[in-house]
């Protein structure tokens, strides 16, 4: 079973998700190969963001299979279940949903701590240099609420690198955040994207998706409308809604 | 604290003047005979002794049963709110029906219905034990002050963003693992000011507890009325108002100064 090979890292299969009886994500397929960046665009309210918080099951689905490295999280039902699931699968937020009561340092290593059980001295160390790579190093004691958006972001990715991730999803992280701020935060992604670190991100910014982006996928209305390399998808859309859309966006 | 502490000064003088110019008035020219009956009296009022040599009664009694029903509610209070918040639906609606019926009985009431609900004595693990009536006193107040907890509970965790719980699941956290860690440090400076309310209300709340029998403030007040003539029955009623006044003052003051400090500095 662990001998994956060519196999992709996440896999998604005709996943339906509804809220009441609004249907959000109507058959939803999709796959992220080990060290890929992935982006997924399109208009608000398409469900980008629930198909983030359905891959690390924080969002139970209605029907169709999700499966993460050797996990198939739709089977996963309890949040003890889904605890090795998120050891591997890190989220980061658009608010950034840093713990205000802790300092830098601390939102960096409770979780390791106290959720892995891992020894103390050796999460703070890893922390210190994830702090480094965000370049934060020297604001381990400040309290979120001191830190700007940029650097408050900044804080969750390190906070959810300091997981080990095998992957990271990263829900419009730059979309709460002042323009100046904007390029600090994409900066850092860039660097993981750089590192092979398995990213996928919904986005606005569309220069960035194509930056970055080993493959793009178009949602509009719960579906997947096109997907390919961003060459192909920015420069020759084929869908007339993907045309229409990245006519207003970019 | 200076807002507070002008209004501090200004009650804590105000309001004791105000009673002696009570006292005056009724009183005439007995006023200053009056007033050392009353603090021959004191010490009988306080602990229920005439001379502080036990400390079973009076106003002593009215703290100790209030602190004592407060750790009670304050316990049941929590187990109570957590379930007001609980996945479990059945759990939720259970814990709803129960908080709302305790939280809209009147206090006498429930009082009334520990006096005669609980037994004179109960035999736990084959002791009899005697049910006093200090005891029946402390069930009876915590009852309804534990479900003014639980929804002061359930209010604080409800007001920490939706995003706090979602980061922290997406860590890993279990859903009491969360309350522990992240959500409750965040929401109990939010509950103490409403803590100290429920508290000074528990506490004036304890002048109640005379219709069980035990020997509060008031209870031993009506006994020094009875010995000494219904004449001084003014002055020991106005004098019993200044004590709970004294004790619960302060904490009024300190709640809104505490709720002011919440409210302007951010974590």
């Amino acid at each position: 079973m662990t001998l994956s090979g060519s196999r992709p890292l996440i896999e998604m299969r005709d996943v339906r998700k509804s809220f009441g009886t609004y249907e959000v994500l109507k058959g939803i397929s999709l796959s992220v190969n080990d060290g890929s960046v992935v982006c997924i665009i399109g208009p608000s309210g398409s469900g980008k963001s629930t198909v983030l918080r359905c891959i690390n099951g924080l969002i139970p689905i209605n029907s169709g299979t999700i499966r993460v490295g050797d996990f198939a999280v739709e089977t996963l039902k309890s949040d003890k279940a889904l605890i090795p699931l998120r050891h591997q699968v890190s989220m980061v937020f658009q608010q950034y949903n840093l713990f205000p009561h802790r300092t830098v340092m601390q939102n960096l290593t409770m979780a390791p701590i106290q959720v892995l059980g891992e020894d103390p001295r050796k999460v703070r160390d890893r922390a210190a240099a994830l702090l480094a790579k965000v370049r934060l190093t020297g604001k381990e004691n400040a309290y979120p609420g001191e830190l700007s958006g940029g650097q408050q972001q900044r804080v969750a990715i390190a906070r959810a690198l300091a997981m080990e991730p095998r992957v990271i999803l990263f829900d419009e992280v730059t979309a709460a955040l002042d323009p100046e701020m904007v390029s600090e935060v994409l900066g850092v992604v860039r660097d993981l994207a750089r590192d092979g670190m398995t990213c996928v991100l919904v986005t606005h910014e569309m220069r960035f998706a194509e930056e970055v982006a080993d493959e793009v996928f178009f949602t509009d209305r719960g579906v997947i409308v096109e997907h390919g390399p961003p060459a192909t998808l920015f420069k020759s859309p084929s869908d007339p809604r993907l045309k229409d859309f990245l006519d207003k966006v970019l | 604290m200076n807002s507070e502490f002008r209004t501090f000064a200004l009650g804590i003088i105000g309001v004791p003047l105000c009673l002696i110019g009570l006292l005056a008035m009724i009183y005439g020219d007995r006023t200053g005979a009056t007033l050392a009956f009353i603090a021959d009296r004191t010490p009988m009022l306080l602990t229920g002794s005439p001379d502080f040599s036990s400390l079973q009664g009076g106003f002593i009694a009215n703290i100790g049963m209030s602190l004592a029903a407060m750790a009670i509610a304050g316990a049941l209070g929590i187990i109570l709110g957590i379930g007001l918040i609980a996945e479990f639906w059945p759990t939720r609606l259970l814990s709803g029906f129960v908080m709302n019926v305790l939280r809209n009985s009147p206090w006498l009431v429930v009082l009334y219905a520990m006096l005669y609900l609980l037994p004179f004595e109960m035999k736990i693990f084959g002791v009899w034990i005697t049910i006093s009536p200090v005891v029946k006193s402390i069930a009876g107040l915590s009852l309804p002050v534990a479900a003014n907890i639980a929804e002061i509970f359930r209010g604080g965790i409800e007001a920490i963003p939706t995003g706090q719980w979602e980061s922290a699941r997406s860590l890993g956290y279990r859903r009491l693992q969360i309350l522990r860690y992240i959500v409750l440090p965040q929401a109990l400076p939010l509950m103490i000011p409403n803590l100290m309310t429920i508290y000074a209300m528990l506490f004036i709340g304890t002048s109640l507890v005379v219709v069980t029998g035990a020997s509060d403030v008031l209870f031993v007040g009506r006994t020094i009325i009875e010995t000494a003539g219904s004449s001084t029955a003014s002055a020991i009623y106005i004098y019993i108002l200044f004590l709970f006044f004294l004790f619960a003052f302060p904490i009024a003051i300190l709640t809104r100064w505490l709720e002011r400090r919440i409210g302007t500095v951010s974590p």
